[in-house]
């Protein structure tokens, strides 16, 4: 394509005139193919990737400019560059604006080329965000590179769908005010717990079920439920950027079928549940006088439901109970249902929009079932859907940015804590006009902060999406694999028992938050754990092979001591039966005998299962696979979904303990992120170590190359660390060095997050490596997770990082160079508070990230 | 993000189904597969387990010809249709952990149960992407206890499109017919249409100004919300454009729509319903969900006065309950096939491109392990099924696989459906297609 002596002159011609002016990032850079991308390929690349060396089987002398063809191999590129892969440490380095201004032009032109191709947005993506070293943040900025006063893009951004399950619910369930005496329970603002299976579901009337008919099963079946509909791809990782989500068709026809639904729930209550009036009773027998004399399990018509009306009784109720609706009651109706779908109050122009579409259904099909249709598409409207961050009202300033006002900023502070409606103290200081400025905002913000009344759901779903411990429940393990770690629990117990352990973490991380002191540090190195009873096996030690044979013995025992006493009776009431049965054998004739004998055999089976049940009972008492964990502690409660599964329904009560010692520190030895990063076989030391890399240390992991068969040897018998010997292999140990020597000390765990010392009966090698992880003091080799835990818990780097992840929660997007002072004051006040979470939440969402935008920012 | 046309009509089928595409008739725009791809497919789930006693012929243990055997007592009605008809037994779904049903997992083939969120999409909805395009691709409808789709006359338990996203199946005759026939129905559907077409359009007005005042870079994620309403106004107008070949599929609406006796009113008009729909080409996956993935149901209009989860309890086999229902879905299976069988298609009829898969969202029986997991194929998708056979499999390969030879001989490449190597390591003896049930 082209010669490399000539490209060579072409550089040195063309260098000079580069240099001189100071790099923005983002800004559009002037420069073709030839003269920025050609440029720095010969400079830094052609010498391994030409057609001679095809280092890596990777030719880029033939690339050429930016097109739909090779997107995917300049894409790589661009994250080799950028990440600082590439050119590798033992070639000469480009200077860091050569490397940025390369990186972002790779990116525009990327991103101009796929417009109509699908688009580029891989540099948004929050997997991306480290891209951006981190030193060029925290540490020294080059001098040619100047930096703007931040701000966001103008936008919209779609509520998630825990958002608007409990935006939802708000209409047809009354949650408990927060009880200060019982903090933990579920309270109104706090998110829509997922069920007893992990289903996010929106439930009506359970709070006035006094009974039903059948099990746990014909229950979940009779009570009227919904699922969510709103879409979210998320896996690992941060759910809910702005830029993420639209709303589809089939989303939108869903939510006006359940919006009119709900609209009849709020006017009629369980009468719009029930087959018949009389299931609405609180004498169950009145019902039963009644009902159906068939098995009614799992139909709406097996439940009884009380007359104490519990669901908030609002305008929808009152404008149904009317002979003849007046348009002053349609009015007030649509502007409540409008406030509370979308949180603000509507302008006259849209009351009357939606007053003509609740006249025109109620011409159309009559008066009732036009007000709920007419009414539902209020559900729709696109601020019931999207928060709109527009900031179209207010001036903007030298740099282009306007700062967000009233509503939109009202509802934009109201949303980095809450998933419901303002309270009344913001509501009437956006209506007063006092959210106009820094200080109004910081002023909302504390009191929010420090009103443990008002719920903030957000800032768990920060510390969930932070730590991924929220997936146990979801993955699927292999009942043979599973049984071998020790765990008693199987099927759906063992996966109810991962959301209560998520529930449990849920509590933890509340605790840790209330005392805001160190949180980072206290999250990563705590001794406390929040468990239900069951727990005490997961947070227990695996036996060696030696001692569960003790145990099995020990069993044994107790089952014998146990039974002693009884075993001899047993004995004596045998040779009694045995003798009479001979007797009546030879007195065939003998009635009363008859009758002795079957009197005495009764007895004796009797006898025989009360054994049974002795020795049973004795014998659960001792665990033959694991060393249960010894907790002792006060009672306190988590949060669980409304009753879901009958008896089978997740309960709220928890207890407060501490860890057996020295072996466990922090949530990242807890079975909730354990297993959260595990699969259906084992532990999964390479998302662990990702995990690690990612979120505590800052690094960016490349995409796996689409040549790489990801799959580790099935070896029945070899650990996990031997399997990922293939790992080492020179092509893959570049990125693997990454992350396989952060995750393997994790292995002094089983794939249920039980702690082991031996492994196949050897000892259980949990040691690992940080490596080149930015801090030099940092790296080197660690004995296993809790040395290595102990490590980064204490580094300022990691607590860097921390407010990076944070940034990018509460902003919503990737951070980028001009971000850097926001990110600094941020960490700052984070240490000087001695680590609040308030204080750096409040540091972020008054910085100028936060609270100005501006149109077409390229993030 | 990018949202083509394909996409939105896909997303259309997922929700109460309002969909439109240049394709409405069966007979134009075909999608390219292979010629022995069908053209549409019909999933037909029974409740409660299908056991093998009741679908395979008395004696018959080793795979053979069904030529030669009377096909047992509960699906007897297929015996005219024997050639058509492939009966599979030793597929197993124990991943899926199966006992009381796997919920999503059966036609998804990963673990399930109730409560559980869908770990991705469903072969149904897979499908519906790759078989000649219409403008429903994917219809569900789900059968149940009169009381219960009264209450409940949408819920999502079987079909996906991807993980925590559920397709929710329809179970009020009246509401599904107003949604297919709304434009061409009189009194009060007619009103009921109109009404809703008219809200429609009127909050897509009002989506499409909020829409200008946005910033060019929010516009396009914006568009597509606004193209939702596009599209499902769009699908009452193309509806309403043909609404004289519609004219010709529609169902009558009589009583057992409007005042039903028994719930088994509703099944057959839902039944009718999926029918029409398939017939008039506006769809080309049904799936029938008879006890909507769940282990309750009710059948009183067959004169079975037990209902609910003690039917999943009995054993099936020779039991005259499960006999009439076995039977009932038998005539449903029988129905489908005649209807199908009177609309000419190419050189031969409707049915000859069509694929039907029976079976049980709950294995073979209500409290399984899933090692067992019989189905039946009615159709040979022009001979790229065997047919008119029996096929007892070794019990090592998983629905998955059944899911990747249907999917294969829809023209989709591929060696697995929804499994891991990983897992397929624990629960899979082969890859690719179930080579003994291909010709």
């Amino acid at each position: 394509m082209f010669g490399r002596s000539t490209l060579l002159a072409f550089a040195i011609l063309v260098i000079p005139s580069l240099r001189g002016k100071p790099f923005v990032p983002g800004e559009i850079i002037r420069g073709d193919f030839k003269q920025i991308g050609e440029l720095f390929l010969e400079n830094h690349c052609f010498d391994c990737h030409d057609d001679e060396t095809k280092e890596a089987d990777l030719n880029l002398l033939d690339l050429g400019p930016v097109d739909e063809i090779n997107a995917a191999v300049w894409k790589s590129v661009w994250a080799q560059v950028a990440m600082g892969e590439m050119p590798p440490p033992n070639k000469s380095q480009p200077k860091i604006t050569e490397r940025l201004k390369f990186s972002d032009w790779v990116v525009q032109e990327l991103r101009e080329e796929m417009k109509e191709k699908g688009g580029f947005k891989a540099n948004l993506d929050p997997k991306k965000a480290n891209y951006l070293e981190h030193d060029l943040l925290f540490g020294e900025l080059p001098n040619d590179i100047k930096l703007k006063p931040t701000s966001s893009s103008s936008r919209i951004w779609r509520i998630t769908p825990q958002e608007h399950i409990t935006r939802l619910n708000e209409l047809i369930n009354m949650e408990p005010a927060f009880n200060p005496s019982k903090p933990g329970v579920r309270t109104r603002g706090d998110f829509v717990p997922t069920n007893h299976g992990g289903e996010l579901k929106l439930y009506f009337g359970t709070d006035r079920i006094i009974r039903w008919e059948g099990g746990t099963v014909a229950y979940q079946t009779a009570v009227k439920s919904v699922p969510v509909v709103l879409s979210s791809s998320r896996k690992h990782g941060f759910e809910n950027y702005a830029d993420f989500y639209s709303v589809n068709s089939s989303e939108a026809t869903q939510i006006l079928n359940k919006a009119e639904d709900i609209l009849k729930y709020m006017a009629y209550g369980p009468m719009s549940l029930v087959e018949f009036p009389e299931q609405i009773t609180d004498n169950p027998k009145t019902y039963d006088a009644v009902k159906p004399k068939e098995d009614l399990r799992g139909l709406p018509s097996a439940i009884v439901y009380n007359t104490k009306v519990v669901r908030p009784i609002t305008p929808v109720y009152d404008l149904m109970r009317q002979d003849k609706f007046t348009e002053d009651s349609i009015r007030k109706t649509i502007t409540f249902l409008f406030e509370v779908l979308t949180f603000r109050p509507p302008s006259e122009k849209e009351v009357s929009e939606y007053l003509q579409i609740v006249n025109e259904s109620i011409k159309k099909i009559g008066r009732e079932q036009g007000a709920f249709m007419g009414l539902s598409s209020i559900f729709l409207d696109r601020d019931a859907l999207f928060r709109p961050e527009l900031a179209k009202e207010g001036k903007a300033d030298k740099y282009g940015r306007v700062m967000l006002q009233d509503w939109e900023l009202g509802l934009a502070v109201n949303h980095a804590l809450s998933y419901i409606r303002p309270d009344e103290k913001l509501r009437d200081a956006i209506v007063q006009g006092k959210m106009r400025t820094r200080s109004d905002v910081r002023r909302e913000v504390s009191r929010m902060l420090d009103d443990d009344s008002i719920r903030k759901p957000r800032v768990l779903r920060f510390f969930r999406d932070f730590f991924d411990y929220d997936l146990s429940g979801y993955i699927c393990k292999d009942q043979k694999a599973l049984a071998s770690t020790g765990t008693s629990a199987r099927d759906n117990a063992y996966f109810r028992a991962m959301f209560d352990a998520t529930a449990s973490t849920d509590r933890l991380i509340e605790l840790i938050l209330a005392d805001d002191k160190n949180v980072l540090k206290e999250l990563l190195t705590t001794q406390k754990v929040v468990h239900t009873g069951n727990d005490r096996s997961l947070f227990g030690r695996r036996y060696t092979k030696e001692e569960q044979k003790n145990a099995q013995e020990e069993k044994k025992r107790a089952e014998e001591l146990a039974t002693l006493e009884i075993a001899e009776e047993r004995k004596i009431l045998t040779k009694e039966v045995n003798k009479l049965e001979g007797q009546a054998k030879a007195n065939k004739s003998d009635k009363a005998l008859k009758k002795m004998v079957a009197s005495k055999q009764k007895e004796l089976k009797a006898l025989i299962k009360k054994m049974a049940d002795m020795k049973r009972k004795a014998g659960n008492n001792v665990n033959t696979n694991v060393e249960e964990a010894n907790f002792s502690g006060k009672q306190i409660f988590a949060r669980v979904s409304r009753r879901s599964f009958g008896t089978g329904s997740m309960k709220p009560e928890r207890t407060l303990s501490t860890v057996p010692e020295s072996q466990r520190l922090g949530i990242l030895t807890h079975p909730s992120w354990l297993v959260s990063h595990s699969d259906a076989m084992d532990n999964h030391a390479i998302h662990r170590g990702i995990w690690v890399r990612e979120r505590l240390l800052g690094g960016g992991i490349p995409d796996v190359p689409i040549t790489v068969d990801a799959q580790l040897p099935d070896e029945p018998g070899t650990t996990l660390r031997e399997r990922m010997r293939v790992t080492r292999e020179k092509y893959c140990w570049s990125c693997h060095e990454k992350m396989d020597p952060l995750g393997l000390p994790f292995e002094m765990y089983n794939h249920a997050g039980i702690y082991r010392t031996t492994e196949f009966e050897k000892p259980v090698d949990a040691k690992g490596e940080i490596i080149d992880s930015g801090d030099p003091s940092l790296d080197g080799p660690v004995a296993n997770a809790l040395e290595m835990i102990d490590k980064l818990a204490n580094s300022e780097r990691v607590e860097q990082v921390f407010v990076r992840h944070a940034f990018r929660f509460w902003m919503g997007r990737n951070e980028t160079l001009h971000d850097r002072p926001v990110l600094q004051a941020a960490h700052e006040a984070y240490r000087e508070s001695g680590g609040s979470m308030k204080v750096l939440i409040l540091s972020l969402v008054t910085s100028d990230a936060f609270l100005f935008r501006k149109q077409n920012i390229q993030n | 993000m990018k949202f083509n046309r394909r996409d939105t009509i896909r997303q259309l089928a997922l929700g109460a189904g309002a969909a439109f595409s240049g394709a409405l008739f069966p007979h134009s725009a075909f999608a390219s597969v292979s010629g022995s791809a069908p053209k549409r497919v019909i999933f037909f789930l029974q409740n409660q387990g299908f056991e093998p006693g009741t679908c395979i012929p008395d004696g018959m243990k080793n795979s053979g010809s069904l030529s030669k055997v009377k096909l047992p007592e509960p699906i007897e009605a297929l015996e005219p249709f024997k050639e058509r008809l492939h009966i599979i037994n030793g597929l197993h779904g124990k991943h899926t952990s199966p006992a009381h049903s796997p919920f999503f997992g059966a036609l998804g083939g990963y673990r399930g149960s109730d409560g559980v969120p869908p770990g991705g999409p469903t072969v149904d909805y897979e499908l519906s992407k790759v078989l000649p395009q219409t403008l429903l691709p994917h219809l569900c409808i789900g059968m149940d206890s009169i009381e219960n789709m009264r209450a409940k006359p949408t819920v999502a338990n079987l079909s996906a499109s991807g993980a925590g996203q559920p397709i929710f199946m329809h179970s009020n005759p009246n509401h599904l017919y107003q949604l297919l026939y709304g434009g061409i129905s009189e009194g009060d559907i007619r009103n009921q249409h109109e009404a809703r077409s008219s809200m429609l359009e009127r909050i897509e007005s009002m989506a499409s100004t909020e829409g200008h005042q946005l910033p060019l870079q929010e516009k396009q994620r914006y568009d597509q919300y606004v193209r939702g309403f596009e599209d499902m106004n769009g699908l009452r107008d193309r509806l309403a454009q043909v609404s004289g070949h519609l004219k010709k599929f529609a169902p009558k609406v009589d009583e057992r729509y409007t005042n039903p006796e028994f719930e088994t009113d509703w099944h057959d008009t839902l039944l009718d319903l999926g029918i029409s729909a398939l017939k008039s080409g506006t769809t080309n996956t049904l799936t029938i969900g008879s006890g909507r993935g769940e282990i309750f149901g009710a059948w009183k209009g067959l004169g079975i006065e037990q209902q609910g989860h003690n039917l999943g309890h009995m054993k099936q086999k020779d039991n005259p309950i499960w006999i009439k229902i076995r039977q009932y879905n038998s005539r449903m299976l029988v129905k489908l096939m005649e209807q199908l069988e009177s609309v000419p298609e190419g050189s031969g009829s409707m049915m000859d491109n069509t694929l039907i898969v029976y079976t049980s969202n709950n294995a073979d029986k209500q409290h399984t392990n899933g090692a067992n997991w019989p189905v039946m194929l009615l159709g040979n998708c022009g001979g790229a099924f065997k047919s008119g056979c029996f096929t007892q499999l070794d019990g090592t390969r998983p629905i998955n696989a059944l899911y990747n030879s249907i999917m294969r001989v829809s023209g989709v490449e591929g060696d697995r459906f929804n499994m891991t190597e990983a897992m397929a390591k624990k629960y899979d003896s082969s890859t690719g297609p179930i080579t003994q049930i291909l010709s």
